[in-house]
């Protein structure tokens, strides 16, 4: 490592590899903010990586009543996936079983009718579930549907807008055992869910399993970061200097590149913040050495 | 710039169309040009210059000055800008306009927005019979955008509407929403008989807790529903009226007519 230093804690000159996706926002409203949250978890939750859960999601911030288009407290989440097709897949999908099913709540587009690339369906499939019972009410221009439901009606937006997206932002905390890069990770966090606009798919924002591409069994596209293990060094050709005792990554996507730089920004400042004397002993980002994804955020940039 | 304005000299003989005084059809033409313009009359034309006194320069706006209710069609096919009318607008007023917004400051007659399918149609005073219906022997009524009428509108308002906003602020006449196919029609002063006469589908809200709902319609509870506080919601920028209208929040609502498909609902504050 060499460079730049926050609190004593080492910066390396590296970068993380991040690649394209298609994304969208949805806002969910409900009757208070515990149905809204309900809701909310369950349409991102198992959503952590689009290599076995088809999407990645996560609770972007929640939205207070004036916030929100039905004047209801909300929340406002974030889903990515590769392509519009599986995007739209889904968006019908976790709508449906998630949003559709939770008591008092509401669907609606988050992404503004200017920036949106093109349109995903969100009632519009989603109606058939009334039966033929579904009412379709044009307001100010924007169609919703009504689907009658047990607790009275379902309301939500025809359509939500698809914009480009960008996921795999993300950097690693190595620190000297695991309490260490934990708290580390968690002060990391609460500094980058103030940012709009991302998400941190994994749980807790954190993920402990980094993947490094391939794997010795050839039914297996990835496999454990083992230049990353502690428990391997001495083993195998390891990145960790003799003080790393654990290291956890946080991965984010985000709708724009200056979002994530933001949120990168924020998350190694609060890791690093007197990282020394907290047990904290270097950052790093994960990269495929540039060639799988065209976005390159280079830690020693973000932070100056 | 001033709006290009025509002041009506005198009254024709008789019904005159007027719909060709709209922005598209006058854009680029020079004021002799226009003065030269035929308007269709029952068994004759006229000149625009020999019925209309014509004046201003900006063709975005129109201004149509001193109607009794002798020109007929005005800003049909209405695409684009603003027209404004000073007077009685005469039957068919805004027929089949698909943008612009047409503001009568006075009465509309019969057929007032029959056809339409975009813009903003306003009548500042009372209109007829059939305000946003579809004209003679036409499936369909209007198919978009909105009707604000002031005042009072006639009978069968709304008749065969399939889409759009039409929203009456004084009473309304007899079999309002009659054959509605979809849309929604919100009238805030006294309902005349047979509301939702034959409604297939759409929304009718009526301020009018003591009309009488025809016995094809079932009554289907009291309720507050959240698409309907959205519609009411947006509701406020049509005015006073529709604003304090939009404080109600619960519904007694009524499902017909039964007589047909019966996916209508006609609202009425709890």
């Amino acid at each position: 490592m060499s460079g730049l230093e926050i609190d004593g804690v080492a910066i390396e000159d590296t970068f993380a590899e991040a690649f394209g996706m298609r994304a969208t926002r949805l806002i969910v409203t409900a009757a208070n903010r515990a149905w809204a949250q309900h809701a909310a978890i369950s349409a991102t939750g198992f959503a952590t990586s689009v290599i076995a859960c088809g999407c990645e999601a996560g609770i972007e911030r929640e939205l207070s009543a004036r916030e929100t288009p039905d004047g209801r407290p909300g929340v406002a989440i974030l889903i990515f996936a590769m392509s519009s097709k599986d995007l739209q897949k889904q968006v019908e999908r976790r709508t449906g079983q998630c949003l559709l099913t939770c008591p008092t709540t509401a669907a609606y587009g988050g992404i503004a009718a200017e920036t949106a690339r093109e349109w995903l369906g969100l009632g519009r499939s989603l109606r058939y579930f009334g039966d033929g019972f579904q009412i379709s009410k044009l307001i100010d221009g924007k169609r919703y549907w009504r689907i009658p439901v047990m607790d009275g009606e379902f309301v939500c937006d025809e359509k939500a807008g698809l914009v480009k997206g960008i996921g795999g932002g993300n950097f690693l905390i190595l620190a000297q055992d695991q309490r260490a890069a934990l708290r580390a990770a968690e002060r990391a966090v609460a500094a980058m869910r103030e940012i709009g606009s991302i998400i941190l798919p994994f749980p807790g924002g954190v993920v402990r399993s980094g993947s490094k591409v391939g794997s010795k069994y050839k039914a297996l596209l990835a496999s454990t970061n083992d230049a990353y293990c502690p428990t391997l060094r001495g083993l195998t050709r390891s990145q960790l200097p003799a003080s790393v005792g654990a290291v956890l990554e946080i991965v984010i996507d985000g709708l724009d590149a200056d979002s994530i730089r933001l949120a990168m920004r924020a998350g190694i400042e609060s890791a690093c913040h007197r990282g020394s004397e907290r047990g904290v002993v270097g950052i790093t980002a994960g990269n495929y050495g540039g060639k799988l994804g065209p976005h390159h955020f280079h830690l020693q940039e973000v932070l100056t | 710039m001033t709006p290009l304005t025509f002041r009506l000299r005198a009254p024709p003989p008789c019904l005159v169309d007027a719909s060709p005084l709209v922005p598209a059809q006058l854009a680029g033409k020079q004021r002799n040009e226009i003065e030269r313009l035929s308007l269709q009359g029952w068994n004759q034309s006229f000149a625009v210059g020999d019925l209309f006194t014509v004046t201003g320069d900006d063709h975005g706006r129109i201004a149509l000055e001193g109607l009794n209710g002798s020109m007929i069609r005005v800003g049909a096919g209405l695409e684009d800008g603003e027209l404004t009318v000073i007077g009685h607008a005469g039957q068919y007023a805004g027929e089949s306009m698909r943008g612009g917004t047409l503001s009568i400051r006075g009465d509309a007659g019969d057929y007032a927005g029959a056809g339409m399918r975009g813009g903003t149609l306003i009548v500042s005073g009372r209109a007829g019979d059939f305000v946003g219906s579809g004209r003679s022997g036409e499936m369909h009524g209007m198919s978009g955008g909105c009707i604000v009428v002031r005042g009072d509108s006639g009978d069968r308002t709304g008749d065969r509407m399939r889409r759009g906003l039409l929203l009456i602020e004084g009473d309304t006449g007899s079999y309002c929403a009659s054959r509605m196919v979809a849309g929604t029609l919100v009238a805030l002063g006294r309902a005349g008989v047979h509301p939702g006469y034959l409604m297939h589908r759409g929304t009718l809200l009526l301020a009018d807790r003591g009309v009488e709902v025809p016995p094809t319609f079932n009554h289907n509870g009291r309720h507050e529903l959240l698409a309907i506080r959205l519609l009411l919601d947006s509701l406020a920028q049509y005015g006073n009226a529709f604003k304090q209208f939009a404080r109600h929040r619960r519904f007694d609502r009524w499902l017909g007519d039964l007589g047909c498909e019966g996916k209508g609902e006609m609202l009425i504050p709890a």
